[in-house]
C-alpha cells in the first residue's frame, strides 16, 4: 500500500540578502554601548584571558575598560602627548604603550605603576607588542625602525632599520619568541628573525601604505591591509601571494581573528567592518558603524566586539545570552523550545531518504526542499477524506492565510487537480466568503501564484454571479475588481516602459553597427583559459568590486 | 520509397545483405501477466499466471519464478489445477495441456473439439473431467455462447450471447452433494444452470449493467456487481424465481471482480478506485485496503484462506495477507494507460507511450512510460524491469463515476551522455478549465545508494508544450552538462549545471542560460551532431546550425524542394556525422553540414515516417514508417540497405537500436552491434534481428557489466574495476565542422605569457599536428562543394534525387580522409 503523498507546497525564495548561518550568528549582537573619548581610538586590544580586559589608546590615555560594566577599570595618563597602541601582556598583568616622544612606557595594571622605560627610539612609536616568552618587547617606531628589548634589563637587543618610510603595523609570533612582522607606509610587510640579525628574512609588497598586519595562530600565512585591499601571504612558501580581497571601498585600518581563528574581521574608514571566512575569503556578514573605524578588539570567546572610531566614540556589543534572548522576546523563545522539542521526537522516525530541495533566486527556478516530519497536516488528512471543503477552510485561518499564503494556494492547486474547487467553494456563508475573497484580493498580484488565485476567482464568479449577496460580500467583490484593475493598469505602465527601452536599445545597436562595418568573420575568438601547468602557477586572485 | 525498396541495395563498402535472415520477432516475456486471472495450486504454495503463450509458476512464498511453462503456439485463455500437482491450460485454439507443477513438465496435451468452432473466449474447469468453454457468438460481435464439453469432445451448449470476460462466467455451489451450478452474465441479466438438477433460471434487475459475477462454493449463494459499484447478494437463486437480495454498497466505479474467500464468510472486491473492499456476509462491516497502486483487474482467493491475490491494471500481482497488508508482489512491465484527453487533440504518440524509447547508456537499459506519473527502466538483455520510478511524486488520483480526473503524465525524458543525470517532463492538464501545469526535473544518478535523487525541479520551463528535450552528447563528463528544451511557446531554453556552492554546502542546480527565438517560427525537431559541437533546431521547413557553446547562429539551411515543416531530425553518427536527415509529413531528405547542401531527397512516402532513430554503433539509421514499414539506410545515400516489410496491422509507436554485449559474427553491418526495437500501439516488443543471434531470451554467452549499476557494498568495491577487453572503447569524436584549423592552438600560443608556457621541446609536436590536420577538411570541403553544385542544377525528377555522381574510388578517400586523424597525414607528409 502506498502511504498518501503530501500536498506539494511551492514556495518561491525570497530576493534578498540569504540568511546564513553567519548572519544569524552575527545578527545576535545586542545594541552597542557607547563611550565617548577626546580624541580617534588609536589602538584596542584584548587581555587574551578572562575578564578580557579592554586596553584603549586614545590621545594622551591609556584607559583599560571592563568589558561587561563598560567601566574604566584603570587609566594610566603618564604621557606627555598622545599615547599609542597599548598592548596587554598575555598574563593580562602589564601593559605597554608607545607616545609620541619615542619612548615604551610599561604599567603594572594592578598596581598603575610605570615599571620600565624603553628609550631609544627617535620618532614615535605607534605598536609595540610583547613577545610570547613575555619578557621581551618589540616596538614598531616612525623614525623607520623596529627594535626588539629586554624587558627585566631595559635594554635593547636588536633593531631593523630596513624600512623607508613610518612602521605603523606590527604583531609577533604566538609560537616562536624570535619572530615579528612589521609593516610600513613604504607598501613592504617584513618579517624579521631575532636570530639572524642581519636582516629581514621575507619581505613582500602590499602595494599601498601598510595600516595593520596579523599572523595566522599556525604561523604559516600573515595577512595585510591597508588602501583598500587585504592581501594574504604564504609565509613558508617565501612570501607567496595567496589571495587579494577588496571589499571595502576607502581605507582598511584594522584587522583582527574571530570566532576561534575560523573568521577575519577587518574594519574601514567606510564604517564597516567585514567579517570573511579565511579558507575562501567570501564576505559571510558586515557590521555597520556610525564612524570610520580605526581600531577593532573581539573578546577570544565572540562575546564582545569593540569597535573605536575615529570620532572618539568607542562601541561596545555584547552577544545576546539565552536569558536575554528569552527576556526579549518571551514568544518566540517558548516556540523555539517546543520546537527543540518536536525536532528530537520526530527525529526518531524522520524518513532519510525523503528528497532535500533547495532554492535558486536567480530564477523562477524552484528548487524546493521537502519537509522532512512524517507529520501530517491537517489540510493533508481532510484531502485524504476527500472533504475538500473542510480542507479549504483548515488554510483559511487568518495564520496561515497571512503568514503563509503558499500553503493555502497549495492546497487550491491541489483542489484544482482534484476538480474539487468548485464543490469546496460552494454553498459559502458570508464570513468564509470574505475570508476567501480577501485572500484573493491580497495575492492576485503575486506573479508566483498569479495563475492559480486566478483560476480560483473565476470559479468563485461563476459559482456565485446568480446568487444573491449580502452588502458586505459584494463589497469584497468590488474590492477584488479594484484589485484587478490596478494591475491592469500597471502591466500597462510597465508594457510602455518596455517598449521605449526596446526603441532606446535597438537605436543603440544600429549606431553600433554603423561605426563598425566590419563585424568579425570568422570564427568566434574564445577566451583562452590558463593550462594545468600555468594554473598552478598562478595564484589566486580575487578582485571583487 | 517502395520503388527504392525493391532496388538491389548497393553502397561501397557494406557486404550484400541477405534480407531472409533478417526476422521480426516478437518479445514474448514483456507480455502482460494480468490478461488472465491467476490460479492458486491446491496447497496455496504456488500461483500459476499466463502471460501471453507462455505460462509462469511462481511461488507465493517470495514471489519468484519457479517454472516457465512454454508449449502453446496461440495466447492461454485459461487455467485450472487439476488434481494436487497437475495444472490445466487452454489456449485460443482449444488446445488443452496437463503439467506437472512440481517439475514443470508436460503430462498430456489434447484438443478440445467444439463442431465448427475453431476460436476460444475462455476456459474453465468445475472438474470430473467437464470443461466450461466459452466460444464467439455466432450473431452477435463481443458476445460468447458457453459450451459445456465432456471428456474434450462431447460439447453441450450452455447459454448464448453472454459477456466474453473471464469474470462473467462463474460455477460452484455444490451444496454437500455434488450439484453444479453454473451462472454467466448477460448485459443486464444473470443466467443460471443447475447442470445436476436441470433448473434454469434468469434473474434481471434495474438497468444497471453486470460487470462480474461469482459464486459461493457450498451455498447457493451468488454475488455480482455493476457499473454502478453495487454488489448483489442473491440467495436461493437457483429455487425462487425472485430470489432475496443483500446491496453492498461502496464502490463508485464499476465493480471489475469479486471473490468469495474459500470459506465463504468474506467477499472481496475492487475496481477501478484502486481499492480493495473487504465485506463480511452477512453483517455491514467492510475493511479496506486503499491506494494499491493502479486499478484492480482480479482478485483470487488462495484455497487455505491465508492470502489473497490481486491482478492489477499496471501489470503487477499483489499478495495480500490476512492482515490486510500487500506483502508481496509480482511486477511486470507496465503497460502505459492512454492520456485521456489528449487522444482528439494530439497524434496517438503522443498519448500512448509520449516518452518513446530512451537508452540509458549507465544500465544499458531503456527508459519509458509506466503508470501515469511513474517512469520504467528496462533491461532488454536480461528482459527484466530494473525499477519503476515516480516522477510526478503525487497521489494518483481515481475518476469520479462522470469525470475524468487527468494525473500528471511524463512525456518526455532524456538521459545525459554519461548516465548521470535524467530529464524528465511531466505535464498536468485539464482541458476543461483551460488550466496546465508543467514541471522540469533533474535527477542525478546515486551510485551509493543506487537511485535516482531529485536535484532541479523547475515549474513551467515554458509557457506552452515542450515538444522536444535533449542533452549535449559527445562530452563523456569532461564539461558541464548541458540541456536544451524547444516548446510551442517559440523558444528554444539552455539548460546548464550552475555550480552553487558557497562556504556552508555544496550544490549544482540547473538553471536556465539562454532562451531564444528563431523569427516567430514554431521550433519542431531538435538534434545534436554526434560530438555536440553543432545543434540543429527545425524551425518549420528550416534548419537552423548553432553553436551549443556560444549560442550562435552558425548557419540556417532552406530549399525549395522541401517545404513542408520537419517533424524528425537526427544527425548521422560515425563517418556520416556531415548529414542531416529531415523527415517530413511525405518526404525525407540529408542535409550535408559542412558543404550547406541539400543531399538527397525521397518524396512522395507512402506513409509519413513515424520514427528515424540513429545506430549509435554504426552509420546507420532506421525509418519506421507509420504503415509499420522499416527502412535502414545509411545518412549518404538515399539507396537503403535493408527494407522490413508490413510487419501487422499495429501501428509503430517508438523505435530504439539497441546495442548488442557481444557484436555478431556475421551479418549485415547494421546488425552487428546493434538490434532495433520497435514498439507498436498495443505496447507489444518487436525486434528486428538476424535469426543467426541469440535472441533477448537466451542466456548471454559473457555476464554484462553492470558495475555502475551495482549498489556500493564491500562485494562491488572487490570486482575489477577494468576489464581488459579487445572491443572498441568508445572515445569521443571531435568532428571539425567549422573554423580555421589550428586557430585554437596559435591563439594559446600567443595568450599565454612566455613564463607560463611549458618547454618548447614538449608542446612543439603538439602544436605542428594541430596545425597539419589543417589540409584534410580543406580540401574535402572544396570536394564537397563541387558537388554539391551539380546537385542544385539537377532537375527534380522521379520524385527522388541522388548526388552521389562521384565514382567509388573517390567517395573512399573521401571518408579516409575524414575519419583517420592527423596520424595518417604525417605519415604522408614524411
Amino acid at each position: 500500500m502506498a502511504s498518501f503523498k503530501k500536498t506539494q507546497i511551492r514556495s518561491l525564495p525570497k530576493i534578498g540578502q540569504k540568511v546564513t548561518a553567519d548572519t544569524l550568528y552575527w545578527r545576535k549582537l545586542n545594541f552597542p554601548v557607547t563611550v565617548k573619548e577626546f580624541g580617534p581610538i588609536d589602538y584596542i586590544d584584548v587581555m587574551p584571558i578572562e575578564p578580557y580586559f579592554i586596553a584603549v589608546s586614545s590621545a594622551a590615555k591609556v584607559q583599560i575598560y571592563n568589558p561587561i560594566t563598560h567601566q574604566v577599570h584603570r587609566h594610566f595618563t603618564r604621557f606627555k602627548e598622545a599615547a599609542y597602541g597599548a598592548s596587554i601582556r598575555s598574563d593580562g598583568k602589564l601593559v605597554i604603550a608607545g607616545c609620541d616622544e619615542g619612548h615604551v612606557k610599561l604599567f603594572d595594571i594592578g598596581s598603575k605603576s610605570l615599571l620600565r622605560i624603553f628609550k631609544g627610539h627617535k620618532g614615535p612609536v605607534h605598536r609595540c607588542k610583547f613577545t610570547t616568552d613575555n619578557v621581551h618587547v618589540v616596538s614598531f617606531s616612525d623614525d623607520k625602525s623596529v627594535a626588539l628589548w629586554d624587558l627585566p634589563s631595559e635594554t635593547e637587543i636588536i633593531k631593523f632599520s630596513e624600512h623607508s618610510d613610518y612602521v605603523r603595523a606590527g604583531c609577533v609570533s604566538n609560537i616562536s619568541s624570535d619572530l615579528f612582522l612589521s609593516g610600513s607606509f613604504d607598501h613592504t610587510v617584513k618579517l624579521y628573525d631575532a636570530r639572524s640579525p642581519t636582516g629581514s628574512t621575507i619581505s613582500v609588497d602590499h602595494g599601498s601604505p601598510v595600516e595593520s598586519v596579523l599572523m595566522y595562530p599556525s604561523n604559516s600565512i600573515f595577512v595585510s591591509v591597508g588602501g583598500t585591499e587585504l592581501r594574504v601571504w604564504d609565509m613558508l612558501a617565501g612570501g607567496r601571494l595567496l589571495a587579494r580581497v577588496s571589499q571595502h571601498h576607502k581605507t582598511i585600518t584594522c584587522l583582527h581573528l574571530a570566532s576561534d581563528g575560523k573568521r577575519l574581521v577587518t574594519g574601514g574608514l567606510d564604517r564597516h567592518a567585514k567579517i570573511y571566512d579565511v579558507q575562501s575569503y567570501q564576505v559571510v556578514h558586515t557590521l555597520d558603524f556610525p564612524s570610520p573605524v580605526l581600531s577593532l578588539g573581539i573578546t577570544p570567546d565572540d562575546f564582545t566586539v569593540v569597535a573605536g572610531m575615529a570620532n572618539g566614540l568607542i562601541s561596545m556589543q555584547h552577544r545576546q545570552t539565552q536569558a536575554e534572548a528569552r527576556a526579549l522576546n518571551p514568544k518566540q523563545s517558548l516556540k523555539v523550545q517546543k520546537k527543540s522539542q518536536t525536532a528530537y521526537r520526530f527525529r526518531l522516525n524522520a524518513d532519510f531518504r525523503s528528497v532535500n530541495r533547495t532554492f535558486n533566486p536567480a530564477t523562477d527556478v524552484e528548487v524546493a526542499t521537502k519537509t522532512d516530519t512524517n507529520f501530517v497536516s491537517r489540510y493533508d488528512m481532510f484531502l485524504r477524506k476527500f472533504q475538500y471543503s473542510k480542507a479549504l477552510d483548515t488554510v483559511l485561518t487568518p495564520y496561515i492565510r497571512k503568514k503563509k499564503p503558499a500553503i493555502t494556494v497549495g492546497v487550491m492547486h491541489e483542489l484544482i487537480r482534484r476538480n474539487g474547487l468548485k464543490s469546496a467553494l460552494a454553498g459559502r456563508d458570508d464570513s468564509s466568503l470574505s475570508s476567501i475573497l480577501t485572500f484573493l484580493a491580497r495575492n492576485i498580484n503575486d506573479p508566483s501564484h498569479a495563475n492559480i488565485i486566478i483560476q480560483v476567482a473565476n470559479t468563485l464568479l461563476e459559482i456565485y454571479e446568480s446568487s444573491s449577496l449580502t452588502p458586505q460580500s459584494e463589497k469584497l467583490f468590488l474590492q477584488l475588481q479594484e484589485h484587478v484593475n490596478r494591475e491592469v493598469e500597471y502591466v500597462k505602465h510597465l508594457m510602455e516602459i518596455e517598449g521605449m527601452l526596446h526603441i532606446l536599445l535597438a537605436s543603440t545597436t544600429t549606431q553600433a553597427r554603423r561605426g563598425s562595418p566590419n563585424v568579425v568573420q570568422g570564427s568566434p575568438v574564445k577566451p583562452m583559459l590558463p593550462s594545468a601547468a600555468a594554473a598552478s602557477n598562478a595564484t589566486m586572485i580575487y578582485n571583487v568590486g | 520509397m517502395v520503388k527504392m525498396a525493391n532496388k538491389k541495395t548497393r553502397g561501397p563498402d557494406k557486404t550484400q545483405a541477405n534480407t531472409s535472415d533478417i526476422v521480426v520477432k516478437k518479445l514474448d516475456d514483456a507480455t502482460d501477466i494480468v490478461r488472465q486471472p491467476p490460479v492458486f495450486t491446491n496447497d496455496s504454495k504456488y500461483i500459476c499466471i499466463a502471460s501471453g503463450r507462455q505460462i509462469g509458476i511462481y511461488s507465493v512464498e517470495s514471489a519468484d519464478k519457479v517454472h516457465s511453462l512454454k508449449e502453446h503456439t496461440v495466447d492461454v485463455i485459461g487455467l485450472a489445477i487439476k488434481d494436487d500437482n497437475i495444472l490445466l491450460s487452454c489456449d485460443a485454439s482449444g488446445e488443452t495441456i496437463e503439467w506437472n507443477i512440481n517439475n514443470g513438465t508436460m503430462i498430456k496435451k489434447a484438443p478440445i473439439v467444439v463442431a465448427g468452432i475453431k476460436e476460444f473466449h475462455s476456459f474453465h474447469y468445475p472438474g470430473n473431467g467437464k470443461f466450461l468453454v466459452a466460444t464467439p457468438s455466432m450473431y452477435t460481435t463481443n458476445m460468447s455462447s458457453l459450451w459445456i464439453v465432456d471428456n474434450y469432445t462431447r460439447p453441450r451448449k450452455l447459454f448464448a450471447d453472454i459477456k466474453s470476460t473471464p469474470q462473467s462466467i462463474a460455477f460452484g455451489c455444490n451444496q454437500g452433494n455434488g450439484s453444479l451450478v453454473v451462472v454467466a452474465l448477460q448485459d443486464h441479466s444473470v443466467v443460471v444452470k443447475d447442470i445436476t438438477n436441470g433448473v434454469d433460471k434468469k434473474h434481471m434487475t434495474d438497468q444497471r449493467k453486470f460487470t462480474c459475477v461469482a459464486l459461493h462454493s457450498e451455498k447457493l449463494i451468488m454475488a455480482t456487481g455493476d457499473i454502478s459499484g453495487r454488489i448483489l447478494i442473491w440467495h436461493d437463486f437457483v429455487h425462487k424465481s425472485r430470489p432475496v437480495k443483500t446491496v453492498y454498497h461502496w464502490h463508485t466505479l464499476p465493480v471489475n471482480s469479486v471473490c468469495f474467500s474459500s470459506e465463504g464468510e468474506y467477499i472481496y472486491s475492487g475496481g477501478s478506485e484502486k481499492v480493495m473492499v473487504k465485506w463480511r456476509l452477512g453483517m455491514s462491516r467492510k475493511q479496506f485496503l486503499p491506494r494499491m497502486g493502479s486499478s484492480i483487474k482480479y482478485i483470487v482467493n488462495a484455497p487455505d484462506n491465508i492470502c489473497v491475490a490481486t491482478s492489477h491494471s499496471d501489470n503487477a500481482i499483489r499478495f495480500i495477507d490476512s492482515t490486510n497488508k500487500i506483502n508481496r508482489a509480482i511486477i511486470g512491465l507496465v503497460k502505459h494507460d492512454p492520456i485521456r484527453g489528449f487522444a482528439d487533440t494530439e497524434p496517438i504518440k503522443e498519448s500512448v507511450m509520449p516518452t518513446g524509447l530512451v537508452f540509458d547508456p549507465r544500465s544499458r537499459g531503456i527508459f519509458f512510460n509506466a503508470q501515469a506519473g511513474f517512469l520504467q527502466l528496462y533491461d532488454p538483455q536480461k528482459n527484466s524491469l530494473i525499477f519503476n520510478m515516480d516522477v510526478a511524486n503525487r497521489n494518483v488520483l481515481t475518476d469520479e463515476r462522470n469525470l475524468v480526473i487527468g494525473n500528471a503524465e511524463v512525456l518526455r525524458v532524456a538521459v545525459s551522455p554519461t548516465g548521470e543525470w535524467l530529464a524528465t517532463l511531466e505535464v498536468w492538464s485539464n482541458m476543461s478549465a483551460g488550466y496546465h501545469d508543467m514541471n522540469l526535473k533533474f535527477w542525478r544518478y546515486d551510485a551509493v545508494q543506487a537511485n535516482y535523487e531529485l536535484n532541479t525541479d523547475v515549474t513551467m520551463p515554458h509557457q506552452d508544450r515542450v515538444t522536444a528535450l535533449s542533452f549535449q552528447p559527445g562530452l563523456l563528463g569532461t564539461e558541464m552538462p548541458c540541456l536544451v528544451t524547444i516548446g510551442r511557446d517559440l523558444k528554444f531554453k539552455i539548460w546548464r549545471l550552475v555550480d552553487d556552492t558557497d562556504i556552508y554546502r555544496q550544490k549544482e542546480s540547473w538553471s536556465c542560460d539562454v532562451a531564444g527565438d528563431f523569427r516567430k517560427l514554431t521550433p519542431s525537431a531538435l538534434s545534436f551532431s554526434e560530438d555536440g559541437s553543432l545543434m540543429a533546431i527545425a524551425f518549420q521547413d528550416t534548419v537552423t546550425l548553432w553553436d551549443p557553446t556560444s549560442i550562435n547562429l552558425n548557419t540556417t539551411l532552406s530549399h525549395t524542394l522541401v517545404q513542408e515543416p520537419i517533424e524528425l531530425m537526427e544527425f548521422g553518427r560515425d563517418h556520416c556525422f556531415r548529414y542531416l536527415v529531415c523527415a517530413s509529413k511525405s518526404a525525407l531528405y540529408a542535409w550535408d553540414v559542412i558543404s550547406q547542401g541539400l543531399v538527397w531527397k525521397v518524396g512522395q512516402l507512402q506513409s509519413s515516417v513515424r520514427c528515424l532513430v540513429p545506430d549509435p554503433k554504426s552509420c546507420f539509421m532506421a525509418a519506421v514508417l507509420q504503415n509499420s514499414e522499416v527502412f535502414i539506410f545509411s545518412p549518404s545515400s538515399s539507396k537503403p540497405v535493408h527494407a522490413v516489410p508490413k510487419m501487422n496491422s499495429s501501428e509503430p509507436i517508438a523505435a530504439l537500436f539497441v546495442p548488442r554485449s557481444n557484436p555478431l559474427a556475421s551479418g549485415p553491418e547494421w546488425l552487428i552491434n546493434s538490434r532495433l526495437l520497435i514498439v507498436d500501439d498495443q505496447q507489444e516488443f518487436f525486434c528486428v534481428d538476424d535469426v543467426s543471434s541469440a535472441g533477448f531470451n537466451q542466456k548471454l554467452t559473457t555476464p554484462i557489466s553492470h558495475m555502475d549499476s551495482l549498489p556500493w557494498t564491500p562485494f562491488s568495491a572487490m570486482r575489477a574495476e577494468k576489464q581488459i577487453s579487445a572491443a572498441k572503447q568508445l572515445v569521443p569524436v571531435i568532428h571539425q565542422t567549422s573554423g580555421i584549423q589550428g586557430y585554437k592552438s596559435v591563439q594559446s600560443l600567443l595568450e599565454t605569457s612566455a613564463s607560463a608556457l611549458p618547454p618548447m621541446s614538449r608542446i612543439c609536436s603538439l602544436f605542428m599536428s594541430d596545425l597539419m590536420i589543417k589540409h584534410g577538411p580543406k580540401a574535402v570541403t572544396a570536394k564537397v562543394n563541387s558537388v554539391d553544385r551539380t546537385t542544385t542544377d539537377l532537375p527534380f525528377t522521379n520524385g527522388h534525387i541522388d548526388t552521389k555522381t562521384e565514382d567509388f574510388n573517390e567517395e573512399t578517400t573521401l571518408q579516409k580522409l575524414l575519419t583517420l586523424d592527423c596520424q595518417w597525414l604525417v605519415e604522408t607528409v614524411k
